[in-house]
């Protein structure tokens, strides 16, 4: 796909074609949006909006090897630090509404329904 | 690019002040904070545009427009947080120093000239936002609120970030610059990733900025939210959301434009549609705000679809008028729903709790028909202006009039729900007795009921 | 450097042995040990303390609040791998931007402790 690869990147990196990468992180990326629409456990939704994140992160640092231009893969810690952050917020908002209602399925969350 | 810092180091500030015993000190403290940062803002004016921080954020008089707004909107909505400290077991200093980071966030959006940039200010507004929707932590509906809004934001996050690296993938590069360059050298082999790419990262903006069909939260959100923060989502975020995208657009991709605007298009009519439609049918004040947040995020996808010289103009001056009209509504609403909701706890927020209201206190009464004028867009109120500057932008594109027969169709079903509120206002008799109104509140909402009317009598003054 | 598929035949070697042994060991000791059980049989090893309770007993908020916290520090070290890589290319700069970074991370930590979250008996 990129016939301007620069030739200080290992060989090994070569060996597995780029789509491949590509394809890789695809699906597990569907794999997370599938996970975030049909689970019914906050957690696991949770869970599953992390395998996108870390899909992402797949193939930032496949795209970086292959061009051998870091700033790819320093984009990748940027993203592991908020997701991070990301995740505090989100377990401490679970918590709260598992102190209030003792649950942690999504289906009950129809108060704001119309 | 100064205020940012300021912000930052304002938002510790405020943070540690909270260990003080008296908690009186934390507002005022705040509002001046953001007047300082608001002053700051405008140090460069009158330099020529530059690039700061290594070539991460850009600084020009549009940035700084766009920041001033989201700066006077969070000014005005943080003094109508009187009251916020009363409860013992509430934690305002944190609150404050959220806010102040939180438009930290806000200012990286609107000025990013990196997309490593783009993505750290939408995860620094969108994780203070979730904190903030559900910072009732005793009541469900502001859990349940937080929890939607935190997994759908979340989900929008993580489809923009592979939109990004689809666009690092094709261009090698998170510069917008850079990326304008590939765009402009390779026109005729431009990589599939790369369309994909701006497809999925403009998903996860419009997400944020809720736009149909990808606004499926907003309702939920700002009905569960308490109200303060439910004004602060409307006017910041949608302001911030739009700047992003503005940038994104004509800072990189203006080359295929043929590519997006189909799309674009399609999502604007949709939003319109659904926005004004469905705000019809709703018997709570707030979850019709909602609905009206999102047909105006349609009339801004407008203009951002026309993309002319003077789509930033347009959205600048729309955004204003929004922000403006969208405070002083919500700030009515709370004078009304505080007063309401000692009594009963029912429907605080449903159109009847204004029935009465010109009788019970005229002012509350002007302010609210003032805001829902320029919110129809009806002459005289700044609203009124930014319609019609949005409108222009698209006569001026010239091939999408369809378009613009569509948006004049739906905002005359605006004109019917915003009459909707006046009429309650004015016509319908509801309790008696007079309601009184904290000062502050008073100061805020003449202020921006004042600068609705000025705006709307002499439009040129921004420029 | 050049690797073939069949350079990597010992890590599938390694990896067959490893899940026969464990298979052969779990079917072994089903199929030959003598079944009895009684009631204390089936019981949890607890010393000749009765159990009691279940398992899923709600823990202090406490322990939740130390992991998110160490979580939360724990990752800002990445950004420390790139900086210490780059030490001397970055020169006093580099080296007063992390200061500045850890003087950051630290008003967080010294904020945790005033309010008294790492408090464990309160």
């Amino acid at each position: 796909m990129f016939p301007q690869v620069a030739p200080s990147i290992p060989q090994v990196i070569q060996l597995i074609p780029l789509n491949n990468y590509l394809w890789l992180s695809t699906a597990l990326f569907v794999i997370g949006i599938v996970g975030v629409l049909t689970r019914r456990n906050a957690i696991v939704v949770f869970m599953s909006i992390e395998l996108m994140l870390n899909a992402v992160n797949l193939l930032l640092v496949a795209f970086s090897s292959y061009r051998s231009d870091p700033t790819g893969q320093v984009f990748v810690f940027f993203i592991m630090a908020v997701a991070a952050a990301e995740v505090a917020v989100g377990l401490a908002i679970i918590v709260m509404i598992y102190r209030n209602s003792r649950s942690i399925d999504i289906g009950f969350l129809n108060k704001l329904k119309f | 690019m100064l205020s940012i810092i300021l912000l930052s180091i304002f938002g510790i500030v405020v943070l540690f002040l909270g260990f003080q015993k008296s908690k009186n000190i934390l507002l005022p403290a705040t509002l001046l904070c953001i007047a300082i940062a608001f002053a700051a803002n405008f140090v460069h004016w009158n330099d020529a545009p530059g690039l700061y921080f290594k070539e991460m954020l850009f600084e020009n008089r549009l940035t700084m427009s766009f920041s001033a707004i989201v700066l006077l909107s969070a000014f005005l909505v943080v003094a109508l947080t009187r009251g916020f400290a009363d409860d013992e077991a509430a934690q305002p200093a944190e609150y404050y120093a959220i806010i102040l980071f939180s438009l930290v966030g806000a200012i990286m959006m609107i000025g990013f000239d990196n997309l490593i940039m783009l993505f750290l200010g939408v995860e620094i507004l969108s994780v203070s936002m979730y904190v903030l929707t559900g910072s009732d932590k005793r009541n469900l509906r502001s859990n349940e609120a937080a929890l939607k809004y935190f997994l759908m934001g979340a989900f929008a996050t993580g489809i923009m970030l592979f939109g990004i690296a689809l666009l690092y993938g094709a261009t090698g590069s998170f510069n917008l610059t850079d990326i304008r360059g590939y765009v402009g050298t390779n026109s005729f082999s431009i990589s599939t990733l790369l369309y994909v790419g701006l497809l999925l990262v403009l998903i996860g903006m419009l997400f944020k900025v809720s736009a149909a069909p990808f606004h499926f939260w907003t309702p939920d959100v700002y009905d569960g939210a308490p109200t303060v923060f439910t004004a602060f989502m409307s006017t910041i975020v949608k302001t911030a959301g739009f700047a992003a995208i503005y940038r994104l657009l004509s800072g990189s991709f203006e080359g295929i434009y043929n590519f997006w605007w189909f799309t674009l298009a399609a999502i604007t009519i949709l939003t319109l549609v659904v926005g004004n439609i469905t705000a019809v049918y709703q018997q709570s004040f707030k979850r019709m705000m909602a609905y009206s947040s999102i047909s105006h995020a349609g009339y801004l996808l407008l203009s951002l679809t026309a993309m002319t010289a003077q789509t930033p103009d347009a959205i600048v001056f729309y955004s204003l008028a929004y922000s403006l009209a969208t405070v002083s509504a919500f700030g009515v609403l709370m004078a009304v729903a505080r007063e309401k909701s000692v009594q009963s706890h029912e429907n605080a927020e449903d159109f009847e709790a204004f029935n009465g209201l010109g009788k019970r206190n005229p002012l509350l009464a002007f302010v609210l028909t003032v805001s829902m004028l320029s919110l129809a867009g009806i002459p005289l109120t700044a609203g009124f202006w930014g319609k019609f500057f949005i409108f222009g932008t698209i006569v001026e594109r010239g091939n999408l009039i369809w378009m613009l027969i569509v948006a004049i169709l739906m905002s005359a079903v605006g004109i019917y729900y915003y009459f909707k509120v006046i009429i309650a206002t004015y016509m319908k008799d509801g309790e008696t007795g007079a309601l009184r109104v904290p000062p502050f509140y008073r100061i805020v909402l003449i202020v921006s009921t004042t600068l609705t009317l000025l705006f709307g009598l002499i439009p040129k003054l921004l420029s | 450097m050049n690797y073939l598929p069949s350079d990597y035949l010992p890590i599938i070697v390694q990896l067959v042995l490893a899940l026969g042994f464990i298979v052969i060991t779990m079917l072994v000791t089903h199929n030959i040990g003598p079944k009895r059980n009684s009631k204390l049989k089936d019981e949890p090893f607890e010393c000749g303390i009765e159990a009691k309770g279940d398992a899923r007993t709600p823990i202090s908020i406490k322990y939740f609040l130390v992991a998110i916290l160490f979580v939360l520090f724990d990752v800002e070290v990445i950004f420390m791998y790139p900086w210490a890589v780059n030490f001397k290319k970055l020169g006093l700069f580099g080296f007063g931007e992390m200061i500045l970074f850890m003087g950051l991370l630290l008003a967080g930590f010294y904020y945790i402790i005033k309010k008294g979250v790492l408090e464990w008996e309160k």
